[in-house]
């Protein structure tokens, strides 16, 4: 019995789902306001201090909107997508090992479940915006897949040059396999990464999917309300994920001096978050022909050339 | 496999922030077609400027358009000065330029920041916001209005330039010219910038001739056009300042024209506060002009603007005519879009700087000849008595 509510605890409040949707409206406020700050504004200021619940309240305030399918969309794709969009990378997260342990027991191969998971997080995106049957919205359910062709294989292989480093194809051992941290050894996978993850979650330079000044909002314009509120905690959970693996596999996870894993995890992702942030500060969008010719030309032979450096190294030592 | 198929951009869409559409054909992300369609703000400025007296018109004409409202309000006062044949005084003249040169750099400044927003770089926007918030200080310490300046009168102009103001608007250019020089380092060092703005709305020398293209748009297009040099008025002829044009004919080399414009533009009232002679700012005229008609061009930040006003000796103008930049630009924005992506719809469009608003227009089309055509006043008269001579039978 005992044993059972403690699993529920680490599921539902620390460190699953409960902790992982609060570091998620944490990491949006961060996010924000250093986005602010960077451009010169104040940022979210009202609800808390210093606009801390503003995610919040954001959330609660789009929950309690009116929930509404248009005539002509696919209802029940239009109402399962957001609902899958929000679900997938908190059970992605469920094997980062945040604690040092994840919430699920580690298997070998969860990272390629993880990345599984993130696919599929794609293909829900291109679900919402095809069955959303508005024409900006299909502009961007194809832009989605277009872009998602350009970036998901140096992601992988950046990552999978990192678990042929470790020897293992599970998150929790590749992040306690590292004596110096991936990202030192593999400055280039770890820069693959981050540029991969920035398209992934679909912030500038690579918003291109629910670019603003071009097409409405993409794949997202029909979605409102309730829909909405989830598909922007599905990006909040998402940019915990993206982090939350950069951790694990490239900055040695929760491994540090003084602190327990859980506080050097969370510094370690924050800086992610603020590494996602600047990147997104500095630039202009792109177009989605620059991005996927950009990523087959340039992300991935060097992808493949870190893979390539990291076997030569492996075999020589 | 998609085929072609229509996107309404506007009347609202985040990259037209006026009410104004553009309907695309597309084929993928590829534009094959491009119509405009006007009408959705028209006020009828034209028929209020004949219901107004002459002095009202100038606060009429100021509301044309909210950034550009100190060329309409000169254009407008150089028209009806024409019928008066009158001169204003010399420092009136140069309180003229000052004035639309401080237009020229907000509205300059205020389309580089929409050009960052455009094409997603808002850190680019939020900083050029920001700086622009100078010269606007400067125009508020002049005429005491941030926007709509209500500097022009009929035979002079309302506001003058005292010696200590003069110290903290020279402040204010050098701060201004300061950014501005960093903000054109930008883009011309900005990759991203550069890959979006560098071979995109391609408009050829000769094209931008053939379809009437003016202001910055002509001038990126490598055409040496300006109606500050062309005509000069307002003592424009007795200032020294560069015609900035591009040869790339794409939207970077017309903000890069924009950029360096707004340098110009710094330097002419710079110039303009040396050599400003002391003197009256107005003369005082009748309550009406004598009957005739005018004609008068001043170059708005936009481009060419053009009143032409027709007096009967009455209290009231008989008619008054414009023809704004924006609408004389959109047959050329039509074919800048042409060939390229859904992408590139936002920063084509934001190259020309629209302002829908002073844009909307009342153009003869026959739906099914497709000959379009212009009446004349007296033309268009005898058209609607028929018309309502018809309608009542």
């Amino acid at each position: 019995m005992m044993n059972v509510l403690y699993y529920l605890f680490r599921v539902l409040i620390y460190p699953g789902f409960l902790f992982i949707s609060a570091l998620a409206f944490v990491f949006e406020w961060i996010d924000r306001k250093a986005h602010a700050h960077f451009q010169n504004r104040i940022g979210p200021l009202y609800a808390g201090p210093h606009g801390f619940l503003q995610p919040l309240a954001d959330f609660i305030k789009l929950m309690a909107k009116e929930d509404f399918t248009p005539t002509w969309a696919n209802p029940v794709f239009f109402n399962i997508t957001p609902v899958l969009a929000a679900t997938l990378p908190v059970f992605a997260s469920f094997y980062i090992p945040f604690t040092g342990m994840p919430v699920l027991p580690p298997f070998e191969g969860d990272l390629v479940l993880v990345l599984t998971l993130t696919t599929f997080f794609t293909i829900t995106a291109f679900l919402a915006g095809w069955f959303s049957s508005n024409r900006f919205s299909s502009v961007g359910a194809i832009r989605v897949v277009l872009q998602f062709l350009g970036y998901e294989i140096p992601m992988f292989i950046s990552l999978g040059s990192a678990a042929i480093a470790a020897g293992s194809l599970s998150i929790t051992k590749i992040a306690n396999s590292q004596v110096i941290p991936f990202a030192i050894l593999q400055p280039l996978g770890f820069a693959i990464y981050i540029i991969a993850l920035q398209a992934e979650l679909e912030k500038i330079p690579f918003d291109i999917p629910e670019a603003e000044s071009e097409i409405v909002a993409g794949w997202l314009t029909e979605f409102a309300g309730r829909k909405l509120a989830f598909f922007r905690l599905s990006e909040d959970l998402r940019l915990v994920l993206g982090a939350g693996l950069a951790t694990a596999v490239f900055l040695g996870g929760g491994s540090g001096a003084i602190f327990p894993p859980i506080v050097w995890f969370l510094i370690k992702m924050v800086i992610v978050v603020l590494i996602a942030t600047s990147l997104r500060t500095v630039f202009a969008r792109l177009k989605i022909d620059q991005v996927v010719r950009g990523a087959w030309k340039y992300l991935l032979p060097l992808a493949l050339l870190q893979l390539l450096i990291t076997k030569i190294l492996l075999v020589v030592m | 496999m998609m085929s072609i198929y229509r996107i309404p951009v506007g009347p609202q869409h985040p990259a037209i922030k006026e009410g104004f559409q553009w309907n695309f054909k597309l084929d993928g992300e590829v534009i094959v077609d491009v119509t405009p369609r006007l009408g959705f703000v028209h006020r009828g400025i034209e028929k209020g400027m004949e219901l107004r007296s002459w002095v009202q018109g100038i606060y009429l004409a100021e509301r044309i358009c909210g950034i550009c409202n100190t060329p309409h309000t000169t254009c407008y006062c150089l028209a009806v000065e024409q019928l008066y044949d009158v001169e204003v005084p010399k420092r009136a003249q140069y309180l003229r330029i000052i004035i639309n040169e401080l237009n020229r750099i907000h509205s300059h400044l205020l389309w580089i920041g929409v050009l960052g927003m455009e094409i997603g770089f808002m850190t680019y926007f939020m900083y050029v916001w920001r700086d622009r918030e100078r010269v606007m200080d400067i125009v508020e310490l002049i005429t005491g209005n941030r926007v709509t300046m209500s500097m022009n009168m009929i035979g002079g102009v309302v506001y003058d330039i005292t010696p200590p103001m003069e110290g903290i608007i020279r402040r204010g250019l050098d701060y201004l010219e300061e950014r501005t020089k960093y903000y054109k380092e930008v883009l011309l060092n900005e990759p991203t910038i550069r890959a979006r703005t560098e071979n995109v709305g391609v408009l050829s020398k000769s094209d931008a001739i053939d379809l009437c293209a003016v202001g910055p748009t002509l001038r990126g297009s490598d055409v040496k056009s300006d109606a500050r040099f062309d005509e000069p008025y307002s003592s424009y002829d007795e200032i020294s300042f560069n015609l900035v044009t591009y040869p790339y004919c794409d939207v970077y080399a017309r903000a890069l024209v924009r950029a360096d414009e707004t340098l110009e533009s710094i330097q002419i009232i710079r110039e303009c506060l040396d050599k400003m002679p002391s003197g009256p700012i107005k003369v005082r005229l009748k309550r009406t002009p004598p009957p005739g008609e005018a004609v008068a061009r001043v170059e708005a930040p936009r481009g060419e603007l053009l009143h032409y006003v027709k007096s009967d000796g009455k209290e009231k103008p008989y008619r008054v005519k414009m023809r704004t930049p924006t609408l004389a630009n959109i047959p050329a924005t039509c074919e800048m879009l042409k060939g390229y992506y859904i992408a590139d719809i936002p920063a084509i469009i934001a190259s020309i700087d629209p302002c829908y608003c002073c844009t909307e227009r009342m153009l003869f089309i026959d739906i099914n000849s497709g000959k379009s055509w212009v009446w004349t006043d007296s033309e268009l008269r005898r058209y609607s008595l028929k018309y309502y001579r018809e309608r009542r039978k």
